[in-house]
This record gives structure tokens, sequence and C-alpha cells, in this order.
């Protein structure tokens, strides 16, 4: 099982590593206007094309067949952050007071006892 | 009105907050070291690799909590605002000091396996069905990975390529990996640490991180149960000539009204670029100027002058017993808006 979720990750990185070399040379000056002529912070964006290549790859694709809203970047994007802040306020509590409780000894060592053999 | 792409978009301001930055972290790491080293032989059970591992696993942890906090300190006070604008530098060298202590953990709890090594790193513990002795390497596999995507997906190319929504909503990651991030320690460290000092800070620090959150939501919440369709701006007077003030109309979206010349203009305060905070800017060469690239707007169309093509979300104002009133429903980018004039003499 773990020997499988490694070649997993493997695959994914070579299949990243192909995108990247293709979209860092080929793609950015077609997807973004600013990037031609810029080179040098190119591959600075290489992790991260080999961590999320498929949403490069549908990102590109949207650009290419122009399938973009443009009003879209103007949208909130902030809804889902309000429940998430929330979820935080009250699961990180109670992971910690868990994990206290959790706790074998306590916040304070237990003095050392010499324990010696039954006479 | 383009800017070419550059590996770091350096200022004064950025260099001093990373000079900052990067001050503490060397400070705490060798603190924590030399004020463990006591403890670290090899007779004791603590040496000084996993030491190493502590001092730089703690430093992400609080360096994390404090970017989290950040956000909700400047929603419930400005001069909180400074913290915010390079955030991004700090979430970058938290996910590197977060790196090292994985390498460390990697390169001395896995060594010498008779397995390969990243295959003994996921199959060394599986006991998820139980919370003691919880397997903590998932969760920090689980964070690492989601610090190392908000990391690597940092640089504005990434912002303009993606654009802001996804952009933004993909590095909402940094909650879950907080979460995890608390209980990979509370499970972990916070288990065998026998220095009290380290229970109260890490409780203290994971409970700001949350009252903070639940006050700023809670904040915003009030301010959205009392909204209408016009918002309260002020009296024109109140703002600065030249200048704006920013109004929340819900939490994902803000306007920033400007004062020039006896009028008010109001424009959605996110910069077309790289959503900077317009309000923040001031009117140069008569258009509103984007404190972060200086990406310039009218006042009366939110549009970029010619020959750019930026555009922006605009609002109507109007007057309302002696004060300035924002109707909270957007126009298209770009829609002309004739500016609300008043008397100076006389607001």
């Amino acid at each position: 099982m773990a020997a499988i979720l490694i070649l997993i990750v493997q695959i994914y990185a070579g299949i990243g590593a192909l995108v990247a070399a293709i979209f860092l040379t080929v793609g950015m000056g077609r997807v973004e206007e600013n990037a031609r002529g810029a080179y040098v912070f190119r591959p600075l964006l290489i992790p991260g094309v080999l961590l999320i290549w498929p949403i490069v790859l549908l990102r590109w694709s949207q650009i290419e067949g122009n399938r973009l809203r443009p009003a879209a970047r103007h949208e909130p994007p902030l809804k889902i952050q309000r429940w998430l802040g929330f979820a935080l306020g009250l699961l990180l509590p109670l992971i910690v007071m868990s994990a206290l409780a959790l706790r074998q000894d306590g916040p304070f060592e237990r003095p050392a006892v010499l324990l010696e053999a039954p006479q | 009105m383009s800017v070419k792409f550059v590996p770091v978009q350096w200022n004064l301001n950025k260099y001093a907050y990373d000079a900052v930055l990067i001050l503490f972290v060397g400070i705490y790491i060798l603190a924590f070291i030399r004020l463990g080293a006591p403890d670290a032989d090899f007779t004791r059970p603590v040496d000084g690799r996993i030491l190493r591992i502590r001092a730089f696993g703690t430093c992400a942890f609080f360096m994390l909590s404090f970017i989290l906090c950040i956000g909700p300190l400047a929603r419930l006070d400005k001069r909180f605002l400074p913290l915010l604008y390079n955030r991004r530098h700090f979430g970058v060298l938290t996910a590197g000091v977060a790196f090292v202590h994985a390498t460390h953990v990697f390169a001395w709890y896995f060594n010498f396996t008779p397995l390969p090594r990243y295959e003994m790193l996921i199959s060394a513990n599986t006991s998820f069905g139980q919370l003691l002795g919880f397997p903590i390497e998932a969760l920090g596999i689980f964070a690492l990975g989601c610090l190392l995507i908000l990391a690597a997906t940092s640089h504005d190319f990434w912002l303009s390529f993606l654009g802001a929504p996804v952009w933004k909503q993909m590095h909402l990651l940094i909650y879950p990996a907080y979460m995890a991030v608390v209980a990979h320690v509370a499970l972990g460290y916070l288990q065998d640490a026998k220095n009290p000092a380290f229970a109260i800070l890490f409780a203290a620090s994971s409970g700001g991180v949350a009252v903070l959150h639940i006050v700023a939501l809670t904040k915003q919440s009030a301010a959205r149960a009392e909204a209408s369709e016009w918002v309260d701006v002020g009296k024109p007077t109140d703002i600065a000539e030249n200048r704006a003030r920013i109004i929340v109309l819900s939490p994902d979206e803000r306007v920033a009204i400007f004062r020039y010349d006896g009028k008010l203009s109001a424009v959605s305060n996110a910069c077309a670029h790289q959503n900077g905070p317009l309000g923040e800017g001031r009117i140069i060469d008569g258009c509103i100027t984007c404190p972060w690239h200086g990406f310039q707007y009218r006042m009366n169309d939110g549009r970029s002058p010619e020959p750019f093509t930026e555009t922006i979300p605009t609002y109507q104002l109007r007057h309302k017993d002696g004060r300035v009133e924002v109707n909270r429903n957007a126009l298209p980018p770009g829609t002309h808006v004739d500016p609300l004039e008043f008397d100076e003499a006389t607001a």
C-alpha cells in the first residue's frame, strides 16, 4: 500500500515536471502578457507547477479557449472563509483540550521514584 | 499598464519586514537550542538532533499562529495593516522552517530502516483508530503539503494567472493546515513535553488564533446585520483631500470613496492588477493610484487612462441628511458614475 502511494506521488511529480517544462517555455507568454520577455522569475514557478499542474492545465485551456469571464475576478472570493474561521474558532480549543486531557502525566513531571527489587 | 514579472518585488518596507522576520527566527532557534542544550546529550532521551527538530517545529508553529492572527487583527484594528501587506513573505519563510523540521525528522527517525525510507514514513504508524498514539506523521505531511503549495504559489504570477477568487480559495488551505499542525503538536510533542512553559504557550497561541477569528467574524456579522442597500459613509469632510475612506460592505467586499476638488467618487477597493488596497492610495496626476504597484484609474469610471485597459467596479453615491451614502450594489467594471458634488464651505 505504501509503495503504491509513493508510486502515485512519483507519477504525479513526473507529469508535473513535463507540464512545467512546456508551460514555462511555451505557455507562459500565451497566457500572461506581463510574462512576455521576463524569464528570470520563471524557475521560481517550477515547484508551483509541480504541485498544482492539473489546475494549471485547466486554467491554461480556459484562457486559450477564451472561456474566462472577465468580471469573475471582481466576484467576492471569501464566502467560505467565514465558515472556515468559525470552524477554526471551535475546533482548535477542542483539539488542545482533548490532547491535554489525554496526557498521562499532566503538564508537570512526576518526581522520579527509585524502584527496588523485593526482598 | 503592465509590470514585467521579477523574482521578488522588493521595496524598503519589505526589506525591513523580512530582515526582522529572519532575525526573530534566528534568535528563536538559537535560544531554543542553547536553553535546551543542557538536557541534550547522548545519555538522555533528548539529544541534539531531536532538539533541532523541536526548535524548527515549534518555531514554524508559532510563526503560523502569528500569520493566522494578522488577518483578524487587521480587520479589528487598522494599525495592524502593515503586517498584512507582506504576509506572503512570512508564509514562505514559515514553509521553509517547517520543511527544515521535516527533513530533520526524516533524516533522524527514518534512517537505517529495513524498508525504503519514504515507505517507512507512511507505514511506520497506522493506528488511525486511536487518539493516544495517533500517527502524527500523517498530520504533519498533510500540513507541510499545504504550506508548500501556498509557498510555491505565492508569486504574483499565480495571483494574476489563476485570478483572485481561485487563488484566494486555494490559499484558504491555511485553515485545515493549521488545524492539522495543532493536532500534530498536541498529539505529539505536547504529550511528551516536560516543561509546562511550552504547554502554556501552545494553548495560548492556538487559543489566541481561535478567539481572534471568532471576535473578528462576530464583529463583521453585526455590521452585516445592520446592512441596507445604502451604507453610511460619513460627512464628506471626514475624508482627507485626494484620499479615500474604505467602507466594508460585506466580509468579502470593500469600497473606496475618494474626495477631490469638492467631489466624491466610489470605486472598488481592489486593484485590477493584484487586488491591492486602492483606498489606501491617493490621487496622483488626477487618477487614483494603487499604493502597491502604481496602477492608476480615473475616479468617475474606474478605467485606467489610455492606452491601458484595466477597469474596476464603480458605485453610486448620494447625500442624506448632510451625510454621504454609498449603494452597496457594485456597477460593472468601468461604468461611468457622475461624481457627487458637495459644498466644501458648508459640509
